[in-house]
C-alpha cells in the first residue's frame, strides 16, 4: 500500500482540521467567528474606498510614496520575525490535542499559514499598506494597485513562514541554538551599528522594493502585469517550499523545550513574605516558558531596532511603549490564571488569600511588559538625540499608563474568558486563534489612541502630560480592583480555576 | 483496643451538599460523615460526583447549598483555615507546570507558616523516589511521577483532613506502597483521610468505610467489609447500574 500523500489530501487533511477546530467552539463564539472574515474584508473595502476618495496633498503623496517600500519591507520583516520567534508559525491545533491524530508536517505548515494573518500586527500593516496605496494612486488605479498589495501580502507571508521553519529546523540541530542566537547578536550589533554610524546612513530606503510602487502605478501596464504574476508565482513556490524545512523541523527534536523541561534550577533561599512566594513562583512560570520568554525578547527589541533602522524622532518613539505592552499581554496576559494550568486546583488549595494571589499575577504582568517596553524604548531612542522635559514625561507617563491599561484589561479578560492552554510549546497562544484577534484588535486601538494622545502631549509643557495620565492611572487602578474583586467571589474563581486546570 | 479517636468530633460532615454547574447538578444531595482516625473512599462511576465533593471539602468548589464543616470549619465561612488545615490531591494534574517539586514545597511550607520543614521534605521525597528531580520542573515528569508527588505535596504539611483524589492513578506499586504508607501514617497521627478512587481493592486495603456515588447521588454507606473480595465486587457493581 502506497503512503505517499498528494496536496490534494494535505489540503483536505487541512480543512478537516478547520472543521474540527470551529466545532470545539461554543455555538455563540462559531456565529462569530463566521463573521470575522466578511468582517476583516469589509474593513478592508471600507477603508480602501474611504481613502481613495480623498485629495491627495502633493507633500503628503511624495514622503508617503518614499515610505510605501519601507512599509512593504517592514511588513515582510514582521511576518519573518514573528514565524522565527513562534518555532514556525501558530498551532491549528495545540500540540498536545493532535498527537492523537496523523498531522503531517505539510498539514501544520498550511495550518500556520493559514492563521498568519489573524493577528493584529499582520491585519494593522496589511491595512495601512492598503490604505497608502489607495491614497497614492489615481481613483481608477485603486483595485489593480490593490491586487499588487495583496500579492505582495501572499508573497512576503509565505516567505516569512518559510524563515520560520528554516530557522525551527536549524534551531532543533545540536548546535542550532547557538547559531541564532550568534545570527541574531549580529543582526542587532549590524543594525545599530549602521544606525549610529550617522544621519548618511539610511536604512529605511529600501530601493529594491520601488518595483512595488512603479507596479501600482502603472495599473494593467507590463510592469504591473510581471510583478502581479509574478509574486502569486512565488507564492505558490514559497508555500511548496515551505513543506520542506517543515518536513525537517517535524523529524528533529525541540532541543529548547527538552532543555527547560530537564533543567535543574537549585534551591533558592526561603522567601521571606507571602507576597515573595507567589511572585517568585509566578515569575518563574513566565521565564521558564519557552513562548513566553521568546515572546518577551522578540517583543522587546523588534519595535526597538525597527525604530532605530527608521531613524524615528520622540513624538514616534512615545508610541512604541503601547505597542510592546498590548503585545506582552497577548503572550500570557489576556489568560493570565493558565500560567498554573494543571497546577491551579493545587494552588487554589493553598491557605491565602485570593486578593493576594490576583495582586502578585497582576504585579508580575506589569513587571514584564514594563520591562520589555524599557527596552524598546531604549534601543528606538539611541538616535532619536536628548528629548526635551516635555517629551521626556510624556514618555514616561506613557510607559506607565499603557502598561496599567494593558495590566487592567487583560486581568478582566482573565477571569470572564478562560481557556486551558499548555504554554509550552513555542508556538502556544493563550487563547484560540479568533478570540486573539478581538484582544490585539482593542488593545492595540486603546494603546495607539492613547499613545497618540501623549505624542501631542509632548509639544506641550510638561504638566500637561503628568495632568493628563494621573485621571488615566486612576481609571485603570479602579478598573483592576473591580476585577481583583471579581477573582475574590468564590464562584467566578472557581469557574476559571477548574477551566484552566482541565 | 478502642480508639482514642473514637469520641472526637467527626473531622468532616456533609449535609445536603448540592453542587450546580448552569444546568448540570454535579452533585445532589450528599450527606458524609469521617471520622479522625479513619480512612474513608469515596467510589463511584466516572461523573459521579466523586471530584466535585472532594474539591469542595478542599475549599477549591464553593457549595452551591448544604452544610460542609471540615476539620471543625465551615468551609463557607472561613475557606483559608480549611486549607490550612487540609491537604488535597486534586485528580488531574495538581502540580505547577514550570515549578520545581522544592519550589512547591517551599511556597507550601511558607503559606503554612511552617518552621524546619527541609528534613521533613527530604525524607518524603526519598520515599517518593523524587529526591533526584527535586529540582527540576514538573512539566517533564510522567503521569505517575506527577500522582506521587501530588499525593506527596497533600500529607507533607501532616494535615488533619488529608483529601486524595485518585491517587493511585497510573502509579507504579512502589508508588502505591509510599502512599499507602502516608494514609497510614495520617491515620495513626489522628488525621481523617478520604480517597477518591476507580480502585476498589486498593481503596478497600487502607479504608475502614465507603461512600458509592452515582449520577452526583450517594447509594450506599458501606464498610469496607462489605466491599471486599468476589463478593464485594459483586455489591459495588450491583450499585453502579
Amino acid at each position: 500500500m502506497s503512503t505517499a500523500r498528494s496536496w490534494t489530501d494535505e489540503l483536505a487533511d487541512l480543512r478537516a482540521l478547520v472543521a474540527f477546530r470551529l466545532a470545539g467552539q461554543r455555538s455563540s463564539r462559531r456565529r462569530r467567528l463566521r463573521w470575522l472574515v466578511p468582517g476583516l474584508i469589509t474593513v478592508s473595502v471600507l477603508l480602501v474606498g474611504m481613502l481613495a476618495g480623498l485629495d491627495a496633498d502633493p507633500d503628503r503623496t511624495d514622503q508617503l510614496r518614499r515610505l510605501f517600500p519601507v512599509g512593504c519591507l517592514a511588513f515582510l520583516g514582521l511576518v519573518v520575525v514573528s514565524a522565527v520567534a513562534s518555532g514556525g508559525g501558530r498551532e491549528l491545533l495545540p500540540r498536545d490535542g493532535a498527537s492523537a491524530y496523523p498531522v503531517s508536517p505539510v498539514v501544520d505548515h498550511l495550518g500556520a499559514l493559514l492563521l498568519a494573518p489573524l493577528s493584529v500586527a499582520w491585519l494593522f500593516q496589511a491595512w495601512t499598506l492598503l490604505g497608502v496605496v489607495s491614497y497614492l494612486v489615481a481613483p481608477a488605479a485603486v483595485l489593480p494597485a490593490v491586487v499588487v498589495v495583496l500579492a505582495w501580502l501572499c508573497a512576503a507571508t509565505a516567505a516569512g513562514q518559510v524563515a520560520g521553519w528554516a530557522a525551527e529546523a536549524v534551531r532543533r540541530t545540536r548546535h542550532g541554538k547557538a547559531w541564532l542566537r550568534g545570527a541574531l547578536a549580529v543582526g542587532i550589533l549590524a543594525v545599530t551599528g549602521l544606525a549610529l554610524a550617522g544621519p548618511g546612513v539610511d536604512l529605511g530606503n529600501p530601493s529594491g522594493l520601488r518595483f512595488l510602487t512603479d507596479a501600482a502605478r502603472h495599473p494593467f501596464g507590463a510592469t504591473w502585469l510581471v510583478t502581479v504574476v509574478g509574486l502569486l508565482l512565488a507564492t505558490v513556490a514559497l508555500v511548496l517550499l515551505g513543506a520542506l524545512p517543515a518536513r525537517s523541523a517535524a523529524r528533529r527534536l525541540p532541543r529548547d523545550e527538552a532543555r527547560l523541561e530537564t533543567g535543574n534550577h537549585p534551591a533558592r533561599p526561603h522567601p521571606t513574605s507571602d507576597f515573595a512566594a507567589l511572585h517568585r513562583i509566578d515569575r518563574a512560570s513566565v521565564l521558564r516558558s519557552l513562548p513566553l520568554r521568546r515572546g518577551l525578547i522578540t517583543l522587546g527589541i523588534s519595535p526597538g531596532l525597527i525604530a532605530l533602522a527608521a531613524d524615528l524622532d520622540w513624538d514616534t518613539v512615545i508610541l512604541l511603549p503601547g505597542l510592546a505592552a498590548s503585545g506582552g499581554a497577548l503572550l500570557f496576559g489576556v489568560n493570565a490564571w493558565c500560567l498554573d494550568a494543571r497546577g491551579a486546583l493545587w494552588r487554589e488549595s493553598l491557605p491565602v488569600s485570593a486578593g493576594l494571589a490576583f495582586t502578585v499575577r497582576a504585579t508580575v504582568l506589569l513587571e514584564l511588559l514594563l520591562a520589555a517596553s524599557a527596552v524598546s524604548v531604549l534601543l528606538g531612542s539611541l538616535r532619536a538625540g536628548v528629548p526635551t522635559l516635555s517629551q521626556g514625561l510624556a514618555l514616561a507617563c506613557i510607559w506607565v499608563v499603557a502598561a496599567l491599561m494593558v495590566v487592567s484589561a487583560s486581568m478582566r479578560w482573565s477571569l470572564r474568558k478562560p481557556f486551558a492552554v499548555d504554554l509550552r510549546s513555542a508556538r502556544a497562544t493563550p487563547a484560540p486563534p479568533g478570540v486573539m484577534v478581538g484582544y490585539s484588535g482593542r488593545l492595540a486601538l486603546a494603546t495607539t489612541v492613547v499613545s497618540l494622545f501623549f505624542s501631542g502631549l509632548a509639544v506641550l509643557p510638561w504638566p500637561f502630560s503628568i495632568g493628563f495620565a494621573l485621571p488615566l492611572l486612576l481609571v485603570s487602578l479602579l478598573r483592576l480592583r473591580r476585577a481583583r474583586r471579581g477573582w475574590e467571589d468564590p464562584f467566578a474563581r472557581s469557574r476559571v480555576v477548574v477551566t484552566v486546570a482541565a | 483496643m478502642e480508639s482514642v479517636t473514637a469520641h472526637l468530633p467527626p473531622a468532616v460532615v456533609v449535609r445536603d451538599l448540592h453542587v450546580r454547574f448552569g444546568t448540570v447538578e454535579a452533585v445532589n444531595g450528599v450527606d458524609l460523615e469521617a471520622q479522625a482516625g479513619q480512612a474513608t473512599a469515596l467510589l463511584g462511576r466516572n461523573g459521579a460526583g466523586k471530584s466535585t465533593t472532594m474539591r469542595v471539602l478542599a475549599g477549591v468548589v464553593p457549595a452551591t447549598s448544604g452544610l460542609v464543616i471540615v476539620a471543625g470549619q465551615d468551609v463557607r465561612e472561613d475557606p483559608t483555615e480549611v486549607k490550612r488545615r487540609t491537604g488535597y490531591c486534586p485528580d488531574v494534574g495538581g502540580l505547577v507546570p514550570r515549578a520545581t517539586p522544592w519550589e512547591h514545597l517551599q511556597l507550601s511550607a511558607r503559606l503554612r507558616r511552617m518552621d524546619d520543614w527541609e528534613d521533613r521534605a527530604r525524607l518524603l521525597l526519598e520515599r517518593f523516589e523524587l529526591g533526584s528531580v527535586a529540582h527540576r520542573v514538573t512539566s517533564g515528569f510522567s503521569h505517575g511521577m506527577g500522582r506521587r508527588m501530588s499525593v506527596l505535596l497533600a500529607a507533607f504539611h501532616q494535615p488533619d483532613v488529608l483529601l486524595l483524589d485518585e491517587p493511585f492513578d497510573g502509579v507504579d506499586p512502589l508508588g502505591v506502597e509510599a502512599t499507602m504508607e502516608v494514609i497510614s501514617d495520617a491515620r495513626a497521627r489522628g488525621a481523617s483521610v478520604l480517597v477518591s478512587t476507580h480502585l476498589r481493592e486498593l481503596a478497600m486495603q487502607v479504608c475502614g468505610a465507603a461512600l458509592v456515588l452515582r449520577a452526583g447521588e450517594p447509594v450506599a454507606n458501606l464498610e469496607a467489609a462489605q466491599l471486599v473480595g468476589e463478593d464485594g465486587a459483586g455489591v459495588y457493581r450491583a450499585l453502579l447500574d
